[in-house]
C-alpha cells in the first residue's frame, strides 16, 4: 500500500465522504472529480449517513492474500438512510444469524495491514446493532 | 457562569469474551480459586480487525454523538495507551482524523500505564481553565497482552473510553484533582518486548494501595470533603478485590463503588478501566451527586478528581450506546480463537 493513497482516500475510508452535485444534487461515493449524473464539476463534499439495512450479503471463505487472517467475513451490500448503497464488511455476528433488513451501523475497523513493518489501513465496516 | 468539567463521554469494549475456566484449563489450574482470588469471570478480547486505534474511535465517536456538538471545536486530542498500534504513529492523529477534527489542534500519545488517560484529563481541565482551548478530548484505550500461563493472562482485557472536557453543557463539574508519582517497579514492558513483566507480590502494596491511598487522602485533604460526602466512588480495576479492598481502606462503603465495577465481565482494560467506572457512575447519578475517581498507574502513580454532576447530565444519559450496551453485547469465546486473535497463531 503507497502511503499517498492511504492518505488520499482517508475520509472516504474514515467517516465515509462522497460528494453532491451542487447543480443537479446528485450525490455519489466514492468520491469523482465531477459529477457521474451531469457532468458538472460544481461539486461539494457529502457525509453518508452512519446507519442503514443490509440489501444482500455473502459468506467469503477464499479472500484475498492480504485479508486472509479476518477469513472467513461477511460482505454485504448496504442501503444506507441517505438511500446510497455501499459495500462493506459485516462485523460481530455469525453468518448464520445475519438477515437481510437488519439495521447496521458503521463502525471503524482495520481493512488490511501490510505486513510486520508496513503501514495499517483502517476504515468503516458495519456491526448489526 | 461557566463551568470546568465533565461536557460529555463514551465507551467501547468490543464483544469477545474468554472465560476465566477456558484459560484455567488450558495451564490445568482451578478456575474456581483464580476467581475467588481476583473476582473476575470473564475478560473482553478484541476481534481480529481491531487494534488499540479501532477502539479509541469507537469511544471518541460514542463521545462525540452523546454530545452533539461540531468536532472541529477540540482543541485537544490526547489518546493514553500502553498497547498502541504503531511505535511511531500518533495513535491521536489517526483517531482526530476519524472524528472529522484535522485542523487546527494539539494532539500526543500518552503513556502512565493504566492512567495514562486521567493524566490527559488533567492536561484538558488545564488548557480549557487557561481557555487555550474550548474543549479537550482525552482517551485511554487498550488492548493489553497477557503473557500466556501469567496471572495476567487472566485479566488482560481490552476496552477504550473517551472524556470530552470543557466550560459549556458540563455535566460533571471538577472540584479538584491531585496527584503522587514515584518511581515504583512494579510493571514495566521494555521497548520491543511483547509481553509486560510484574513484580508479581510487589504490585499490591507499595504499588496499587499505596498511591490510590495516598492521592486520594491528598485531594479530599486539599478540598475538606470525607468519603461520606460522596455519592458514588471509582478506582482503577486491575481485578474486581483491588478497588473493593482500597474503598473499604479510605472509609467508603462497598455500596458506594459496586455499582463502577465492570472488571468482573470485561477484565482490567487498563488506560480506560478507571473511566470506565466513572462513565457507569455518571450513567446512574443525578443532580448534586459528588463522584469521587483515583486512578492509577504502574511505575507508579495515582489521579484523584471529585466531581459534582450538574442539572446537564439527564441530556446525556439517554444515549445508546453506553457501557452497558457493550459489556452486555458478547460472544464467548474457546482457548483457540482467542490465540488466533490476538495473534499468538500466525
Ligand atoms: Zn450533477
Amino acid at each position: 500500500m503507497e502511503p499517498p493513497k492511504i492518505w488520499r482516500e482517508r475520509r472516504e475510508r474514515y467517516l465515509g465522504i462522497g460528494n453532491k452535485c451542487l447543480d443537479c444534487n446528485e450525490k455519489s461515493f466514492p468520491r469523482t472529480d465531477y459529477c457521474l449524473k451531469c457532468s458538472s464539476k460544481n461539486i461539494e463534499e457529502y457525509k453518508l449517513s452512519k446507519t442503514g439495512k443490509i440489501l444482500q450479503f455473502t459468506q467469503v471463505t477464499q479472500p484475498a492474500q492480504e485479508h486472509i487472517f479476518y477469513s472467513p467475513f461477511i460482505i454485504g451490500l448496504i442501503e444506507l438512510d441517505d438511500g446510497i448503497q455501499v459495500t462493506g464488511q459485516i462485523v460481530d455476528y455469525n453468518y448464520d444469524d445475519v438477515k437481510e433488513g437488519m439495521k447496521v451501523r458503521m463502525t471503524f475497523r482495520i481493512l488490511s495491514i501490510d505486513n510486520e513493518e508496513g503501514l495499517i489501513k483502517y476504515g468503516y465496516k458495519f456491526v448489526p446493532y | 457562569m461557566s463551568k470546568l468539567g465533565i461536557v460529555s463521554y463514551g465507551s467501547y469494549v468490543p464483544q469477545y469474551r474468554i472465560n476465566v475456566e477456558e484459560i484455567a484449563k488450558v495451564w490445568g489450574e482451578d478456575p474456581n480459586e483464580i476467581k475467588s482470588q481476583l473476582q473476575v469471570n470473564s475478560k473482553s478480547v478484541p476481534g481480529p480487525d481491531e487494534d488499540v486505534t479501532t477502539m479509541a474511535v469507537e469511544a471518541a465517536r460514542n463521545a462525540m454523538s452523546r454530545w452533539k456538538g461540531n468536532p472541529k471545536d477540540i482543541g485537544a486530542l490526547y489518546v493514553g495507551s500502553e498497547s498502541r498500534a504503531y511505535a511511531v504513529k500518533p495513535t491521536a492523529t489517526i483517531v482526530a482524523a476519524a472524528i472529522d477534527a484535522e485542523g487546527a489542534l494539539q494532539a500526543a500519545d500518552l503513556e502512565f500505564a493504566c492512567k495514562a488517560a486521567t493524566a490527559g484529563m488533567q492536561m484538558c481541565f488545564g488548557l480549557v481553565k487557561s481557555k487555550m482551548i474550548s474543549y479537550g478530548l482525552s482517551i485511554g484505550s487498550d488492548s493489553s497482552q497477557g503473557r500466556p500461563r501469567d496471572p495476567l493472562e487472566y485479566t488482560a482485557g481490552a476496552g477504550s473510553v473517551a472524556f470530552l472536557v470543557g466550560s459549556e453543557n458540563v455535566v460533571a463539574e471538577l472540584e479538584g484533582t491531585y496527584s503522587v508519582t514515584t518511581d515504583t517497579p512494579d510493571f514495566w514492558r521494555r521497548e520491543g518486548a511483547v509481553y509486560p513483566s510484574h513484580g508479581v507480590r510487589f504490585t499490591g502494596e507499595p504499588a496499587y494501595f499505596q498511591h490510590t491511598v495516598n492521592a486520594s487522602k491528598g485531594l479530599m485533604e486539599e478540598l475538606g470533603t470525607k468519603p461520606q460526602d460522596y455519592k458514588y466512588v471509582t478506582f482503577h480495576q486491575p481485578n474486581t478485590k483491588f478497588p473493593l479492598r482500597v474503598a473499604r481502606m479510605l472509609g467508603f462503603s462497598k455500596e458506594q463503588v459496586e455499582p463502577s465495577l465492570v472488571c468482573r465481565d470485561i477484565g482490567n482494560t487498563y488506560s480506560a478501566s478507571s473511566l470506565l467506572g466513572l462513565s457507569q457512575l455518571l450513567n446512574k447519578a443525578q443532580l448534586g451527586d459528588k463522584i469521587f475517581m483515583t486512578s492509577y498507574g504502574s511505575g507508579a502513580g495515582s489521579d484523584s478528581f471529585s466531581f459534582e454532576v450538574t442539572d446537564e447530565i439527564e441530556r446525556v444519559q439517554a444515549y445508546q450506546f453506553n457501557v452497558d450496551y457493550y459489556v452486555n453485547r458478547k460472544e464467548i469465546i474457546d482457548y483457540g480463537i482467542y490465540a488466533r486473535f490476538k495473534g499468538v497463531l500466525r
